[in-house]
């Protein structure tokens, strides 16, 4: 057994086996959700308390994805989309500082088992292409002959080389960082480990902002007209 | 056995990491040069540089990730 891969089902629905990880991320969507319900549960024109909080965030997060897509209206369509990646693999990444991750039978952080991150990667290649061919039309297609028909084999490569790379970036970094804590707890317990989660506050939060920013460049890509 | 498979997992992340070490380098040296030329288009360059880090981190960490397999084969 590799470390910190639990796969032995929880319970079952129906025939389906639910695992432990299935379950984090259930409990990880219901905080987004009972945060995002409380705070538009009674909004007012002047925002304050948790609405203004909540408000400011969606506000940055979509100017964000204007500036960086940008063309407005594919911003507008896809920034939804992104910004709940964005929360969720962020809170996914700072649930492996809980004490006991990793350490307490069947509880790690989500993103750390790449079942996960490829179904994240997997909805970023259908967005690409949805919003591909959402913008063009059949034209999409011939985006896969450009510049010309001998470089057809090397962009179907490309296709499958991104939602590849963004699992194995996510699911590698967050899982070589539990690693390491792992072993670092076991050799001197406490003070060093302290040290190296603070600096997975960073890097949790970079590794969202990167997941977020190429699937932005990628959807953007698909649906400009760059090509 | 044992020894050798270890032998190769510390060698698949190490040569990994100078690869992306030196890249990584390169790239935040010019960055930080372009920034400190023309300091209004830092918003720009750093997520830029963002982009391109994470590129150069993926070679890295599949190196990494060949160790973890490689470490998960070591019995006894």
């Amino acid at each position: 057994m590799i470390f910190g891969m639990w796969d032995e089902a929880l319970f079952k629905i129906g025939s389906i086996n639910v695992d432990h990880l299935v379950v984090t991320e259930w409990a990880i969507i219901a905080l987004i959700g009972i945060f995002a319900f409380a705070a538009t549960r009674n909004m007012q024109v002047v925002p304050r308390g948790l609405q203004n909080v909540w408000e400011a965030a969606i506000v940055f997060t979509y100017d964000f994805f204007t500036q960086l897509m940008e063309e407005e209206h594919v911003a507008k369509k896809w920034a939804p989309v992104l910004t709940t990646f964005f929360l969720f693999i962020l809170i996914s990444n700072y649930s492996g500082l809980i004490p006991g991750a990793a350490h307490v039978a069947g509880y790690q952080p989500p993103t750390s088992n790449w079942n996960v991150t490829m179904t994240l990667a997997l909805v970023t290649f259908f967005s690409v292409h949805i919003a591909g061919f959402s913008e063009h039309g059949a034209h999409y297609l011939g985006h896969f002959v450009s510049p010309s028909v001998a470089m057809l084999p090397l962009n179907l490569i490309e296709e499958v080389a991104h939602p590849l790379s963004l699992t194995v970036r996510l699911f590698g970094n967050i899982f070589g960082e539990e690693m390491v804590i792992a072993f670092l707890l076991f050799m001197a317990p406490f003070v060093v480990p302290s040290l190296i989660m603070g600096l997975s506050l960073l890097l949790g939060a970079i590794q969202a902002i990167v997941f977020t920013i190429l699937s932005s460049s990628y959807i953007a890509a698909a649906a400009g007209h760059g090509h | 056995m044992g020894s050798t498979i270890a032998l190769g997992a510390g060698l698949a992340v190490s040569i990994a990491g100078i690869g992306g070490g030196i890249g990584m380098g390169v790239a935040g040296g010019k960055a930080f040069e372009a920034i400190a030329r023309q300091p209004e288009v830092g918003g720009d360059v750093r997520t830029l540089l963002f982009i391109t880090l994470a590129f150069i981190e993926t070679l890295t960490i599949y190196g990494l990730l060949i160790a973890f397999m490689l470490v998960s084969k070591i019995t006894a």
